[in-house]
């Protein structure tokens, strides 16, 4: 599949910013937390990997409240 | 009052410092930009998707402004109230189960104080990003798909976020009633969901349920104009966001 | 303080049961008991942690609900926002009891201060030690200068050196301050009370000042050691005036006795006329300890 339209990246940047925000603050917490719901090596792979909604699991579910 | 602004304070300290005044806002907005984004781009995506001979034409019409609009509103009641209810639903039974909340109460702070200052941060912190998240499609529905009255967007959106006030109220509610935050998230995502979903399917004796006020705001963002219920459910809902609020703040017998 | 039949029930289960005591001003007192007998209901109650199912509590002659103001209380466990720095939570705990942040600021670093942890006062309570949050807790509950102070088994968790400190810590403090706290040894109490509490499945077994419960509740008592076995003679001095109780065990003889230097010399003389082969005679007193568990035993 090839895409042959025109993307305007102007209107995607503030898209690719805020998805660029949430990875780094859940990964910066993510680092700086003790615990979390599971291993933490997990997290990290399903905030770098599962886009968008990596960083909103680690927030939801992943980071143990004490 | 000053006491009850101290613990205000401190309810948002903590959401400072885990993050939750970034990201919560910031997932709506997302969303919300999301949602004008792919209508745009729709026939484009279909049209290279699939394989079909040069030369035929597919015929996709465009959403309008409204839809769009109507749509964030449903991606908002599906991702967005999970979010906030999984976000809050800790917020007073985390504290009654480590035991913070007794280190608070050993102090001369009354009780309901002590959780509508919780409250009060819930509620301003879900109605900010709401209130974003729409700017934010908005913004974009105006930039790529046609003009829609800045007024009217700002109407619909109040009248969606009583639902929303509804949901994070009942969400404290259960919090500090229920020592397990899970049974919290899962009760009031059930409650959202039921509630919903009898009111679309028996509409004529839903016509009182809160969440008719979604219904309302879409035919105010489609239509121009709110038809069908719009007072009773109003009422309804103003009526038991206040009686959960007022029962979460009447358990004190131990803590 | 005046504490008049304070009950507390849940459902069937009755925690404290028509317990009546009072403190003076200026004393430390004890609440002593064993594990389940209702001490931190009694405390949580004063506290307006708990409501109570029966009773009153009154204050410097005022009877109220809520005693907050007046009181300073250390839970059992305490915990803290490990994200707050020292400073930070006393003086949100401070404002918490209606003080002014200037003036909640000034309070927390005397404390900190007082309390020796005046260093850490930047430092995440996070990293804290358990002495060192037991200081905290403390300085916490002192922060807006509370009438009375209550700690809640404030050195049961801690390590013998912590045990120590915080001993150590509360016989400064009673200096200024009315303390009542709780603990189930009565080592403990000895130390640095002036007056006990016993509290048993809910209810009041004894209470009064250490010296007095001394006075009355302690025996003279001399102890007889031989090498061989003891019953038979151990039996036939029972019925001695002076006597008031006998317990042979192995090669051991305790004689409870109304007056030592009676007892004394009349067994002394029994042992040398029967030839009774002694190897220790021993005069002493009876501990406190002996009161407790029979207390508790029961």
């Amino acid at each position: 599949m090839n895409f042959n339209f025109e993307i305007n990246w102007a209107l995607l940047a503030p898209l690719i910013v805020i998805q660029a925000i949430l990875l780094i603050i859940a990964l910066f917490d993510l680092v700086k937390t003790e615990k979390t719901n599971g291993p933490k090596w997990m997290w990290v792979l399903i905030v770098l990997l599962i886009a968008t909604f990596g960083p909103i699991l680690y927030f939801v579910i992943g980071k143990k409240r004490d | 009052m000053k006491k009850w602004f101290v613990l205000h304070r401190k309810e948002w300290l903590e959401m400072t410092l885990n993050y939750k005044i970034i990201w919560i806002p910031l997932i709506f907005v997302l969303f919300g930009l999301m949602q004008p984004i792919t209508s745009y781009y729709m026939p484009e995506i279909l049209k290279n998707a699939s394989n079909l001979p040069e030369g035929s034409i597919i015929q996709i019409p465009m959403p309008t402004s409204g839809e769009v609009l109507t749509q964030t509103m449903g991606q908002f009641n599906q991702i967005g109230v999970l979010v906030l209810v999984l976000a809050f639903m800790g917020i007073v039974s985390s504290e009654r189960r480590s035991g913070m909340i007794k280190a608070i109460l050993v102090k001369p702070v009354s009780y309901p104080s002590y959780i509508t200052s919780k409250w009060m941060s819930v509620v301003l912190l879900s109605a900010g990003s709401v209130f974003l998240g729409m700017l934010a499609s908005w913004y974009y529905t105006v930039l790529l798909i046609g003009d829609f009255p800045f007024i009217d967007m700002v109407k619909g959106t109040l009248i969606y976020f009583i639902w929303i006030l509804f949901i994070v109220t009942f969400t404290v509610f259960l919090s500090s009633f229920l020592k397990s935050s899970g049974f919290v998230a899962a009760f009031t995502l059930v409650l959202s969901i039921l509630l919903s979903l009898l009111t679309s399917l028996f509409e004529k004796w839903m016509e009182w349920s809160p969440a008719q006020l979604t219904n309302a705001a879409a035919s105010l963002f489609m239509a121009g104009d709110i038809e069908g219920p719009l007072l009773l459910p109003l009422i309804t809902t103003v009526i038991l966001t206040a009686l959960f609020l007022y029962l979460a703040t009447s358990r004190k017998s131990s803590v | 303080m005046e504490v008049q039949s304070l009950t507390k029930s849940f459902g069937k289960h009755v925690a404290v049961n028509d317990l009546s005591f009072s403190i003076e001003e200026g004393h430390c007192v004890a609440l002593l008991g064993a594990n389940g007998a209702g001490k931190t209901t009694t405390l949580e109650m004063l506290a307006s942690l708990q409501k109570p199912t029966k009773g009153s509590v009154s204050f410097l002659g005022v009877e109220k609900k809520d005693f907050r103001e007046d009181i300073g209380y250390l839970p059992q466990y305490p915990v803290f926002f490990s994200w707050m720095n020292a400073m930070e939570y006393l003086v949100l705990m401070g404002e918490l009891s209606g003080m002014s942040k200037a003036k909640a600021m000034a309070r927390a670093d005397e404390l900190l201060e007082l309390l020796g942890i005046a260093d850490a006062k930047k430092r995440k309570i996070g990293g804290f030690s358990g002495g060192m949050k037991q200081r905290l807790g403390i300085a916490q509950a002192l922060i807006h200068e509370p009438k009375l102070l209550m700690l809640d088994e404030p050195v049961s968790a801690l390590d013998p050196v912590g045990r120590r400190e915080i001993l150590e810590l509360m016989k400064l403090l009673k200096e200024t301050t009315t303390i009542l706290f709780s603990t189930h040894i009565l080592h403990d109490a000895e130390e640095v009370c002036d007056d006990v509490i016993m509290i048993h499945k809910g209810e009041l077994a004894v209470s009064g000042s250490l010296s007095e419960l001394r006075r009355k509740h302690q025996e003279d008592v001399i102890v007889i050691a031989a090498d061989e076995n003891l019953d038979a003679w151990a039996g036939s001095i029972e019925s001695w005036d002076v006597v008031s109780k006998v317990i042979s065990a192995n090669d051991k003889v305790e004689i409870y006795v109304k007056s030592v230097a009676e007892a004394r010399t009349q067994l002394l003389a029994e042992i040398n006329e029967k030839q009774l082969p002694i190897t220790s005679f021993t005069v002493g007193q009876t501990s406190l300890e002996g009161l407790f568990m029979e207390v508790v035993g029961r």
